[in-house]
C-alpha cells in the first residue's frame, strides 16, 4: 500500500509540473507584433556577450524606446554558441526575430536562401559613406546590403616591451611593421627559454585568410557556386613565413601553435614569450587582466608587400524579409549605428567600428589606452576579402584548410602538399 | 574455507581504485579550484590546484549574470518532469517488450533501434516545425515532450533487460496463488525493478539536465532558456571564454545533480541487494 502512495505522490507531482511547464510559455515567437496601445514591437536577437556590451546594447535601446513609443524594441538575449543552427530553424520554422545580430561570413548563407531583406535604400546616407567600400562589399550579396557591418577585429602584435627594450630594439613606432621586422625582433628575443612569439593558431584558417590579404592572397575568385580556388605564391606566403619562424628560426613557441589565443596569454603575461599575435580585441583584455607592472604595448599593423591589408568580417546587423517591420528595423539600426552610440558598443566589446564617426568617439573613450591608437590603425586596412563571397566556404574551412594548415604548422606536409590539399579539397567539395 | 588475497594483489587493487578516482575527480577538482582563483591567478602560468588567494566574486559574477538561477529552475523542472515521464511510461513497456512474444514484440524492437539511427541535427527542423504547429515550440512542456521522446527508446531498451533478467516463475507462482496480473506486476516485479527503475531515472535526469542542442534551438526566449543555455554564454565570439564565472556556474550546475543521485545511488544499491530468489 506504501508503495502505491509513492506511486501517486510522483504521478501527482509529474501532472503538477507538466501544468507548470506548460504556463511556462515564451513570449519570442513569431517575431515582434502589435501591442493594444498600437505600439509596434520590434524584436532584436543581440548575441552580446560580455557585460559591459549587454549594458551598452541596453542603454541604446532604452534610449530608442524613450524616444519612440510607437515603435518599441525588444531584445532578445542569445549567445554565440549554435547561433547558425538556431537561425537556420528559425527562418525555417518562420520564427525568426525582426532584428538579427551576427557576423558577415555567416549571415551571407541566409542571404543567398532569400531569408535577409535588402537594405541597400534603408541605410542613412551618411553612414553609408562613413563606412568603407571594402567592409560594405563584405555585407553585399547580389549587388544587395543585407547588413549593417558594425565592429570588427584585426590581427595585431602584442609585445613584451622590457623584453624587447633588454634585446636591445625600440618600440617600433612607424605607421606599419613588415614581417621582416618582425622575424628580427623574434629572433633577438629569443633566448634562455624565451620564445620571441607565442601564436595561438589552433584554428589556423582565419589568420591565414586574413593575413594573406597583405600578400595578395585572395585565394578565391568568382562568387556563390562558381567560385574557384588558387593557392599560389601569394597565398603561402604567410604560412611559409610562419613556419619558417617555428622551424628554421625556431622563434614560435611550439606548443603555441597548438592552442587558442587566448590561451597563449598567460605564457606572454608570464614572460615565456615576448610577443603575440592575437585578435585586436586582446587589447582590453590584456588591459584589464595582465600583472600589475606589466610593461606591454601594441605594435604597428603587420605590413605585406600589398601593404597592412587584412580581411574584414565584421559583426552584422540584419532585418528579417518576413518581418512586417522592415523599415522600422532599419531606422532602428541607423540609431543603433550612430557614431556614439557604435563607439559605446566597440569600445565595451574591444573592436573596432566600421564607421569613421564611431572609430573618432572610440579614440575619446579609450583615450587612456594606448594600445586603441594602433587597433584602430590596424581597422584601416580592412577589406572585404572573396572567400565571404563563395558558397560552401564554411565546409571547405572545416573540412579541408583547417586540418590542411594544422598539419603544415606541425611540420607534417610541405608547402607543394598544403597547396595540394587546399586546392583538390576545394574541388571535391565544390564538385 | 579461506581464500585469501595475496598483500600485492591488495596493494595492486586499491592504487587503481586511487588512479581510477584521481582520473575521474581532477577535472572536477580543477573546475573547483579555478571557481575561486582571481582573473590574474587564472591567466598565471601558475599550476596550482589550491588558489594563492581565495576570490569569491566568480560565483556572485555567475549569480547575478546571465539568469543562472532562473535558468536552474527551468532546468530542474524540466529534468525532473522528463525524469517521471520516461520513468512511468518506460515501465509498462518495457514490462510488455520483454514478456511479449510474437510480431509485436519485434517490431517494438527494430523501432527501437531505428529510432536511435537518425542523428539529431537530421530532425531538427521537423521537429521545430511539428511543435510549432501545435503551438509548442518555445514552451518547457514541448521540450520536456522531445527529451521524453529521445530518451524513451533507451531506456526502454535499458529496462526490458532488468525485466527479463527478473524469472519468470516468479509471476508464475504469483499466478497460482490467484494474484491478478495487475497485483503481480504491483507486489512481485516493481520492487525487483527497483534498481532499474533508479537507473533509469538517473540516466534521463541527467540527460535532460545536461542536453544544450534542442533547447537552444528550440526555446526562444530567454526567461526559458535552461542552464546549459545560460553556462554557454560565458562563451562569447572569438573563443573568449570568461573561466572564472563559468567554472563557479559549472561547479553550481552540478550540484543538483549530485543531490539526486545521492538520494538515489541509496536506493539504487538497496534494490540491487533485494533478493527475489534464494539459493
Amino acid at each position: 500500500m506504501k508503495s502505491i502512495r509513492g506511486i501517486g505522490a510522483i504521478a501527482f507531482a509529474g501532472v503538477a509540473i507538466l501544468a507548470l511547464s506548460s504556463c511556462a510559455q515564451g513570449s519570442a515567437s513569431n517575431g515582434g507584433g502589435d501591442g493594444e496601445d498600437g505600439a509596434i514591437t520590434l524584436e532584436f536577437q543581440s548575441l552580446s556577450d560580455q557585460p559591459a556590451t549587454q549594458a551598452a546594447v541596453k542603454s541604446i535601446v532604452d534610449d530608442w524606446n524613450a524616444e519612440n513609443p510607437d515603435v518599441q524594441v525588444e531584445i532578445v538575449q542569445a549567445g554565440w554558441d549554435g547561433t547558425f543552427d538556431k537561425l537556420i530553424t528559425q527562418f525555417t520554422g518562420g520564427t525568426a526575430p525582426d532584428i538579427i545580430h551576427y557576423e558577415a561570413s555567416s549571415i551571407v548563407s541566409f542571404a543567398a536562401d532569400g531569408y535577409l531583406a535588402d537594405l541597400t535604400d534603408l541605410i542613412d546616407e551618411e553612414l553609408k559613406s562613413d563606412i568603407s567600400e571594402g567592409i560594405w562589399e563584405s555585407v553585399t550579396h547580389d549587388d544587395q546590403i543585407i547588413a549593417y557591418p558594425s565592429t570588427l577585429q584585426s590581427y595585431m602584435v602584442f609585445a613584451n616591451a622590457d623584453l624587447l627594450e633588454a634585446a636591445g630594439f625600440e618600440i617600433p613606432s612607424g605607421d606599419t611593421m613588415t614581417w621582416e621586422q618582425l622575424q628580427e625582433i623574434a629572433k633577438a628575443t629569443t633566448a634562455g627559454g624565451t620564445y620571441g612569439v607565442g601564436w595561438g593558431l589552433a584554428s589556423p584558417t582565419a589568420t591565414m585568410m586574413s593575413l594573406s590579404l597583405g600578400f595578395d592572397g585572395g585565394y578565391f575568385s568568382g562568387e556563390g557556386a562558381d567560385a574557384s580556388i588558387e593557392v599560389g605564391e601569394n597565398e603561402l606566403a604567410v604560412p611559409e613565413l610562419i613556419h619558417e619562424m617555428a622551424y628554421t628560426d625556431k622563434t614560435i613557441e611550439p606548443t603555441s601553435l597548438t592552442q587558442s589565443g587566448s590561451d597563449v596569454l598567460a605564457s606572454f603575461y608570464g614572460g615565456k614569450v615576448a610577443m603575440t599575435v592575437q585578435g585586436s580585441f586582446q587589447a582590453t583584455n590584456i588591459a584589464n587582466d595582465a600583472p600589475e607592472g606589466f610593461n606591454w604595448v601594441a605594435l604597428p599593423p603587420l605590413e605585406g608587400s600589398e601593404g597592412a591589408v587584412q580581411a574584414a568580417n565584421p559583426q552584422t546587423y540584419s532585418v528579417n524579409i518576413d518581418s512586417e517591420y522592415v523599415e522600422e528595423s532599419a531606422d532602428f539600426l541607423n540609431f543603433l549605428m550612430s557614431g556614439d552610440n557604435l563607439a559605446e558598443i566597440a569600445y565595451a566589446d574591444a573592436l573596432i567600428p566600421s564607421s569613421g564617426a564611431a572609430r573618432t568617439a572610440v579614440e575619446e573613450l579609450a583615450a587612456d589606452n594606448p594600445a586603441w591608437t594602433q587597433v584602430l590603425a590596424s581597422g584601416e586596412g580592412l577589406v572585404g576579402p572573396p572567400f565571404l563571397k563563395v558558397e560552401k566556404y564554411t565546409e571547405w574551412k572545416d573540412t579541408v584548410a583547417t586540418p590542411a594548415f594544422q598539419q603544415y604548422l606541425a611540420d607534417q606536409i610541405t608547402s607543394e602538399q598544403l597547396a595540394t590539399q587546399l586546392s583538390d579539397g576545394w574541388a571535391d567539395i565544390a564538385g | 574455507m579461506t581464500n585469501r588475497r595475496p598483500w600485492y594483489a591488495t596493494v595492486l587493487m586499491y592504487t587503481a581504485l586511487a588512479a581510477f578516482l584521481l582520473f575521474l575527480g581532477f577535472p572536477l577538482l580543477w573546475l573547483l579550484s579555478a571557481s575561486f582563483k582571481s582573473t590574474g591567478e587564472l591567466n598565471s602560468l601558475a599550476v596550482n590546484l589550491i588558489p594563492a588567494e581565495w576570490d569569491f566574486t566568480n560565483y556572485t559574477s555567475a549569480l547575478e549574470r546571465q539568469n543562472l538561477l532562473p535558468a536552474a529552475g527551468n532546468s530542474l523542472l524540466v529534468s525532473i518532469a522528463t525524469m517521471i515521464i520516461t520513468v512511468l511510461l518506460s515501465m509498462p513497456m518495457a514490462y510488455a517488450l520483454a514478456r511479449l512474444k510474437g510480431r509485436l514484440r519485434a517490431a517494438g524492437t527494430v523501432w527501437i533501434l531505428t529510432s536511435q539511427v537518425f542523428p539529431t541535427i537530421l530532425i531538427i527542423i521537423p521537429l521545430f516545425l511539428v511543435l510549432r504547429s501545435i503551438n509548442l515550440n518555445d514552451t518547457l512542456f514541448g521540450l520536456i515532450l522531445v527529451y521524453v521522446t529521445f530518451t524513451l527508446p533507451f531506456t526502454l531498451w535499458m529496462l526490458q533487460g532488468y525485466v527479463a533478467a527478473i524469472p519468470a516463475e516468479l509471476e508464475e507462482a504469483g499466478e497460482m496463488d490467484g494474484a491478478s496480473r495487475i497485483t503481480i506486476l504491483r507486489t512481485i516485479i516493481l520492487p525487483l525493478l527497483a534498481p532499474g527503475l533508479v537507473a533509469t531515472a538517473m540516466f534521463t535526469f541527467v540527460s535532460a539536465w545536461n542536453e544544450f542542442f534542442l533547447a537552444l534551438v528550440l526555446l526562444q526566449s530567454p526567461e526559458l532558456y535552461t542552464l546549459p543555455i545560460a553556462l554557454r554564454s560565458f562563451l562569447g565570439a572569438e573563443g573568449q571564454t570568461q573561466l572564472g564565472p563559468l567554472a563557479a556556474g559549472a561547479i553550481l550546475a552540478t550540484i543538483p545533480s549530485l543531490i539526486i543521485f545521492g538520494i538515489l545511488q541509496k536506493k539504487l544499491t538497496g534494490g540491487m541487494l533485494a533478493g527475489a530468489v534464494k539459493g
